[in-house]
């Protein structure tokens, strides 16, 4: 049961130090600046910026009947 | 080592790092707790077994814990005690038995922690699970006829037959609690945490 | 681990347009989202049957599977580990699949493992209904489904890392953060509570501690992350504007991930557990007024100057909906972490009241939002009566007003009484019947929406609401003018 435990705390410390290096790398890879073109990813051509994409359907039921 | 794998292992550390604080550590600190021995030489609490401890998985089978709890909390916050819940608050000492502790989340109906010593007549829980409406009036806690069965009176009446304030509800015929009734009762009146604990000054 | 790597070595082609990864995601969606739909149905029958066995005891009684101790967690497990569980993989899978400008990898795996999942919930419903769940609450299926469900947990894994490791887009959008943090935090807890509470592992109060660990965090870190991450996506999208700040959603993020995984021992203020254990969770809990604050205000500046889009967007509705609940159900919590709250909503409705505005009114209308923009992109098909959407929001979020408010003033009520030791408990109980009858006709009303939406999800699967517009931005802008 001690060496269980030894090695579940081993490995939670190995987790947390790895934490603070996500935190460091997610910042030094520029994922902490750059935010406007960030905020932009998900538009492009396809589908561009000050275009809305959704819409109450016009066709269907209400139109046949 | 890739960097994205570092990235895996920092979002997870976080959760990683709450397990570490709110489970790990509680049970390093709580789990060397032993019972308490009584003036009377009894340890405390008792340890559930037999007819208790299947009345006890009954209880958890039948989800008596959805309006139940089994909690009292200290003197000063709510007021448990003044309601005659119990003489003392819970400690994680009275736990030390249950696999996972009935503590429950609601009170639908009123705690349970020591309903054996407020209530300690096995056939007043009998009635009352077979028709709460009987011993409770306006009751909501639901009935459970399935813990019961339905005899022809014999020559004899039963020890265990039910007797009913306004007499049998079909002349001729007895209610039974079955095994599952009996354990379940069993465990109700064992449920009685009054002994005192060194956490709590009297 | 190599395959979740991004690899040098995979083709630099170009990447799918938005249609292929939508149609690459249609089988296995399907399967989940019709799964959910289902289960969000059936689930709201058991609710109902639940809500009228609180106020009138004496209904079916006879036959134990429905005995108000078992309808209750039915109830729960049908919502949360088939609707709400089942739309959040779906959700999730697309969300990444977009963002990462991928398609779905390993769908066969994945529809069998929607296949596995119904499975694993229909033998974990009937045990818990023969009376063999183990009354922990939100872990009430017994360990061997639990495992069964973990390893369906691990294709999704495996399917939406895959996706990330294979981004093509240089930058991680917000929603992907959070994406990311649900599928890596919640196959964790649910093994991690599962095994150490149902094998015995934690014994005593730190079961319990563990089971609110878990039960808070399944709210806090596998629905929130996967709502947010809707809300991140769609409102923008919709409404065709970049979110406000994206400083801001990055603090939200993180602060999130530190924080909320904190805050279950909050449950068991008053209860026999160490007071550092309980302190925790309401620091934890208090914390979470940056995330939720940082959250708000973002989604709301982003609103700013779009709100009339709330009319012709039946998505919007629900988003908005959902977003503003958010923030609601995130302070309503940290507030009733503070002990003199506690004191009093602790054990009475009031706790039911918000947990139906945290799963429901943030979550469920966040999905409804996500179904109503994604299921006509899967399916190619358009939604059959706006007439319809309409009357399952204003069912959904009236029910919802409906039941959250009399039952949070019933609840609070319940709880000041009980505190007072002069008022006899049989008094208090019979006290708060009218409010239970309340939340029976609010859920009944809930109930309608779900058959509205149910419904019109089959005829959109059976193809009666007609082909979507080939063009649909071309036909669908300028979107204002568009008729009813
Ligand atoms: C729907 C909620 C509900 C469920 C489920 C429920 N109860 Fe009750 N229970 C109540 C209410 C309300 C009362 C108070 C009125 C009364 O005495 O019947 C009560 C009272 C009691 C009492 C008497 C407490 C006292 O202080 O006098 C006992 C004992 C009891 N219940 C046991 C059980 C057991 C055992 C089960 C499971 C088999 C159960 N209850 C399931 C609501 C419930």
């Amino acid at each position: 049961m001690t060496l269980v435990y030894g090695i579940v705390w081993i490995v939670m410390a190995a987790f947390a130090v790895s934490a603070v290096a996500a935190l460091v790398w997610a910042i030094q890879h520029g994922q902490m600046e750059r935010f406007a073109s960030a905020a932009r990813s998900i538009f492009d051509e396809e589908e561009p910026v000050g275009r809305p994409t959704d819409a109450f359907p016009t066709s269907g039921l209400e139109r046949r009947s | 080592m890739n960097r994205a794998l570092w990235l895996y292992l920092g979002v997870f550390a976080t959760v990683i790092a709450s397990f570490l604080g709110l489970v790990q550590l509680p049970d390093h600190q709580l789990r060397g707790l032993e019972p308490v021995r009584d003036e009377s030489g009894v340890d405390r609490p008792l340890r559930p077994e037999g007819g208790v401890l299947a009345g006890r998985q009954e209880y958890i089978g039948l989800g008596c814990l959805y309006c139940h709890s089994q909690q009292v909390r200290p003197d000063g916050f709510g007021a448990d005690i003044a309601r005659g819940w119990g003489i003392r608050r819970s400690v994680a000492r009275d736990h030390i038995w249950d696999p996972p502790p009935v503590l429950g989340s609601m009170r639908t109906g009123p705690d349970l922690t020591n309903i054996g010593a407020r209530q300690p007549s096995a056939a007043w829980h009998l009635l009352h699970l077979y028709r709460p409406r009987l011993t409770s009036p306006g009751s909501i806690m639901p009935e459970y006829p399935f813990l019961f069965t339905q005899q022809r009176l014999e020559l004899e009446r039963p020890a265990d037959a039910l007797s009913f304030p306004s007499g049998d509800p079909r002349p001729g015929w007895v209610t039974l609690p079955t095994y599952r009734a009996k354990d379940l009762v069993a465990y109700l009146v064992s449920l009685d945490h009054s002994y005192p604990v060194p956490e709590v000054r009297p | 681990m190599s395959e979740l790597m991004p690899s040098a070595a995979e083709p630099q082609n170009e990447p799918p347009t938005r249609a292929e990864i939508d149609r690459s995601c249609r089988g296995p969606l399907l399967v989940f989202i019709a799964s959910a739909v289902f289960w969000l149905v059936i689930g709201s029958l058991w609710a109902i049957l639940a809500a009228v066995k609180m106020h009138t005891p004496g209904l079916l009684t006879s036959w134990e599977p429905l005995t108000f101790g078992r309808v209750r967690p039915v109830h729960l497990n049908m919502t949360i580990y088939g609707w709400a569980s089942m739309s959040g993989i779906a959700t999730l899978l697309w969300l990444q699949a977009r963002l990462a400008r991928t398609r779905l990898p390993l769908p066969n795996l994945l529809i069998a493992g929607g296949v596995v999942w119904n499975l694993a919930l229909v033998a974990g419903l009937v045990e818990i209904s023969l009376g063999h769940g183990t009354s922990v609450e939100w872990i009430e299926i017994p360990l061997f489904w639990a495992l069964v469900f973990a390893s369906v947990f691990a294709v999704v894994m495996a399917s939406s890392l895959t996706m990330f490791a294979r981004r093509k887009v240089a930058h991680v959008y917000v929603s992907q953060w959070y994406l990311f943090g649900a599928v890596l935090w919640f196959p964790f807890l649910y093994l991690m509570a599962n095994t150490l509470i149902h094998t015995g592992l934690t014994r005593g109060v730190t079961a319990a501690a563990t089971n609110w660990w878990f039960a808070h965090n399944v709210l806090g870190l596998w629905l929130t992350p996967i709502g947010l991450a809707t809300i991140y996506y769609l409102i923008p999208k919709v409404i065709g504007a970049p979110i406000h700040s994206y400083h801001l959603s990055l603090l939200g993020f993180w602060s999130l991930a530190l924080f909320y995984n904190w805050a279950g021992t909050h449950h068991l203020i008053g209860g026999p557990l160490p007071a550092w254990l309980v302190t925790v969770g309401i620091v934890g809990s208090l914390m979470m007024f940056v995330p939720v604050i940082t959250v708000g205000i973002n989604h709301h500046m982003t609103m700013v100057g779009h709100f009339r889009r709330l009319k012709d967007s039946p998505t919007l509705r629900f988003i908005v909906f959902s977003g503003m609940s958010y923030t609601a159900v995130s302070l309503q919590g940290s507030l009733t972490s503070l002990r003199s709250v506690n004191e009093v909503n602790h054990f009475t409705h009031y706790t039911i009241a918000h947990a139906h505005l945290g799963v429901y009114s943030f979550f469920s209308m966040a999905m409804f939002g996500a179904l109503y923009y994604l299921l006509p992109r899967l399916t190619g098909r358009e939604w059959a009566s706006a007439r319809l959407i309409k009357l399952h929001f204003w069912a959904s979020a009236g029910g919802l007003a409906l039941y959250w408010g009399p039952l949070t003033i019933g609840g609070w009520l319940q709880g000041l009484r009980m505190n007072n030791p002069d008022v006899p408990f049989l008094e208090i109980m019979t006290d708060t019947l009218p409010w239970l009858w309340g939340r029976t006709a609010a859920g009944t009303l809930m109930t309608l929406g779900h058959v509205v939406f149910a419904w019109l999800v089959v005829t959109m699967l059976r193809g009666s609401g007609g082909a979507r517009p080939a063009s649909f931005a071309a036909a669908t802008s300028p979107i204002g003018e568009v008729k009813q």
